[in-house]
Formats: structure tokens, sequence, C-alpha cells
């Protein structure tokens, strides 16, 4: 492997994504997510959209929510509750797998 | 669908001669249904598969590959016009059985819905890829030209994830990424290529964060610059330690004596140094003891969290037993006291 061939990659850190940044990376538009923040389905990221930085959690709850509507025509309000108990879910497993039960 | 002139010479050209062996996939037989299915009948049918192999939430194994394969054959199936161009080619065929397409089948079908976008051509099979990945490049009625001429558009950005040991968090990592990426050939074909990266992850990275690698997601359209791929960072379970996003957490064994009469312990980190750790007295099994700053490295970094764990030695000679003995009588000690 010549040094030159190696992608460096750069890290995000919390808070960075713009909304034409997230509503790209996951392939919505960005009236979608508008309309999920207004609605407080997804983290209110600050005051005018111009400003929002998301995260990567919240790029990953985006994404959840986005094929939760799509798979089942679910309605906005629903595919946040999901997201909601996934991430719970991704929570109390990551609090077992520290306390030993994998 | 609707019957559409005949493709110009360069695309025909180009047609049938890629391409290795194929297996035919069956579609309905993923979905498990019959092949005169309504909609509503496959709607159901993969609504009910999408909920059994929720990557997140199902037990089954390979829920995440099987997902794949209930998606592909719901994109196929759920929409009229490629459901009809499907049947119309695998009529006579066997899941499994080698699988070529006559050269320009797909003349006389025109796909005008919503179509795929490149990253989701990056999740399906090649046998996918073959029958539908050239719609992007379709020439529409009117001769007005191959729609990646008239348009300029930022190609998708990609995602995968990357898979890290808890050391490479403090020494960076250099790690060997091998990713299925559609691609346009100069016929218009999309076809799937497997691309190998080799990507540094810089030190001080956590649990669930973002990579960004610009330029390295799909191509852009008409000119635009190509998308991003973004890596999701996930940590290899470890025997000694856990992280809780830039905090180390770590059980701390320690002797009965070490924990009663506190102690100087030394503490392995990740980087290979050791740090020394004092335990007060009296630290009882449970107790959490945070240093701040010595977690993974970052801007701030995080904590290391030890949890002491109070391990007895076994009674397993005359000695030790005597030892044991001389407490019970003398130390007067009772726990649920």
């Amino acid at each position: 492997m010549r040094e030159e061939d190696v992608l460096i990659g750069a890290l995000l850190e919390d808070a960075c994504l713009t909304l034409d940044e997230l509503s790209r990376a996951c392939a919505a538009p960005p009236d979608w997510v508008i309309e999920r923040v207004r609605e407080g389905l997804l983290p209110a990221p600050g005051e005018a959209p111009t400003a929002w930085r998301f995260s990567s959690r919240d790029l990953w709850r985006a994404r959840q929510m986005l094929r939760i509507e799509r798979d089942f025509d679910a309605v906005p309000e629903l595919a946040a509750l999901v997201a909601d108990l996934l991430e719970e879910i991704d929570d109390m497993r990551a609090r077992l797998r520290r306390a030993g039960y994998d | 669908m609707r019957l559409i002139r005949e493709p110009p010479a360069p695309l025909r050209a180009a047609r049938g001669g890629r391409r290795g062996r194929l297996q035919f996939k069956d579609y309905y037989q993923t979905l498990g249904v019959a092949r005169d299915a309504t909609a509503d009948e496959i709607k159901k049918a993969f609504r009910k598969l999408a909920r059994k192999y929720h990557p997140d939430v199902s037990k089954e194994a390979g829920a995440e590959a099987r997902m794949k394969e209930v998606n592909e054959a719901n994109a196929v199936l759920s929409d009229p016009e490629k459901r009809a161009a499907y049947d119309a080619l695998g009529r006579g065929y066997q899941p499994g059985q080698d699988f070529r397409p006559p050269p320009d089948w797909d003349a006389n079908f025109e796909f005008s819905g919503p179509g795929f976008g490149h990253a989701e051509a990056g999740e399906f099979s090649d046998f996918f890829a073959e029958l539908f990945g050239r719609m992007g490049a379709r020439p529409r009625e009117g001769g007005f030209g191959p729609r990646e001429a008239r348009f300029a558009a930022r190609g998708e950005d990609h995602h995968a994830k990357v898979v890290l040991d808890i050391e490479d968090a403090w020494r960076g990592a250099t790690r060997q990424l091998s990713l299925r990426v559609p691609r346009m050939d100069a016929a218009g074909h999309v076809v799937l290529d497997t691309r190998t990266l080799d990507v540094q992850i810089p030190k001080g990275v956590r649990e669930g964060q973002l990579i960004r690698l610009a330029g390295q997601g799909a191509p852009g359209h008409g000119g635009a610059p190509p998308g991003d791929l973004l890596l999701e960072v996930h940590f290899r379970p470890h025997a000694r330690y856990q992280v809780s996003g830039r905090d180390l957490l770590v059980d701390l064994p320690v002797a009965p004596w070490e924990a009663a009469l506190g102690a100087v312990i030394p503490v392995p980190l990740p980087d290979g140094s050791t740090l020394k750790v004092r335990i007060p007295a009296g630290a009882q099994s449970g107790r959490q003891l945070v240093v701040r700053g010595k977690g993974i490295p970052g801007n701030p970094p995080g904590d290391l969290e030890l949890t002491v764990r109070v391990v007895l030695p076994p009674a397993d000679t005359t000695r030790a037993k005597e030892l044991y003995e001389t407490m019970a009588r003398d130390l007067n000690f009772d726990p649920r006291g």
C-alpha cells in the first residue's frame, strides 16, 4: 500500500451536519427534514434552518424514520415513535454489554 | 410502461456485451407471494418481512442480508413497470439458474417511475443492476438524449460501517474497506464494481461517530461532483474495556485487603501505558472511581471510569482457611446486618 493511496477520513464532531448535508446523507429533500424538526420529531438544532447543525445520532434517527415511513407507509409521528423505541433498545443493549450481558 | 422508439445505435451495440454469470432471482419466492399476487398482497408480504428482518430488532440469523433481499424484491414487485418487465423476462427461469438477459430485452419498456438511486443500486444484487441499472441512462421519448446530459446533480452519499478495535481510538488505524459501487459505463449501463479503499482513521474516534470521505460516494451527473462516503464507527467487543461516548469503562478487580485498606493499583490502558490509581480504603464492590481526561483522547478527552470488583482468594489451602476462620472469629462482621 503506497502512502498516497490511503484516504484520510475527517471525523465529524457532534452537531456538525448542515440541513443540506443531513438531507443529502439520508437521501431526503430538505423540506422533509424541516417539517420533522418543526413537528418536534427530529431534535431542534437551533433557530433558523440555515443555522441548524445535526449530529451523527440525528442522522441515524432521520434514516430510521425515513425507512419506517417508506416501508410501512407510516405517518411521521409513528415513525418517530419507532425511532424512539429503537434508540431506547440501543441504549439498553449498550448497558447490558457494559454489565457483561451480551 | 409504453413502447418507445428504437434506442440509439451506440446504446444498442453495448447491451448484452458485458458480464459474467448471473443467477436468476425469484422475487416472488423471496416475498413468499404467488406470481399473480395483487399489489396489496405484495405490500402486505413486504411489510410482514420488513418487520421480521428489521436489522435493529430481528433475532434471525443473517437478518440484514435477508432484509436487503426483501427490499430488492419489493423494489421490483411493487413497481408495476419493473414488475411487468421482470415477469416478461423471467418466464421459465428457476431460482439460482444461470441467467443472461437477451440483448435489447428492455427495448420495449420505458421506466418512468421514481427509479432508483445509485446508492440503492449498490445495496442490491448484480441481477437487479443488470435488469434495472440502466434506467437512469435511458433516452427519453422525444429524442432529448440521455438524462445525464440534461441535468447536473451531485452524486448521492453512501454509507458503510467500519468496525475498529478499542485500541484504535488511541492510536488511529488504517482499514481496508471493500465496497460495491455502481458505476455508469461508457454505454450508459450501471455496472457494480468492487472498490477497495484504504482509509486512515484518526485517533480520538468514538462509537457511532461519522467519518466523512469526501468525494467517495456515488458519481455526480452532468459534471456535478460526486457524493461523500460516510463511515459509521463501531467498536469490536473487548474483553477488558467498554466505551460510552469518549469514556472508557473498566472493571477493576482488587483483593479484599486492597479494598479494605486502600492501595495503589496499576491499570493498563489501551495505548499500552499503565496508570497508577489510588483506591480509597473501604472501597466496596461496585464502587465507581473516575479519572478525568484518561478516556478516549479528544477535545475534550473522555474519562476513565473504574468499577471496583472485590475478588476473594479461594480458601483452598489450610492456611487460607485459617485466615478466613480468624476473620470470622475476630471481626464480628455481619454483611446482612
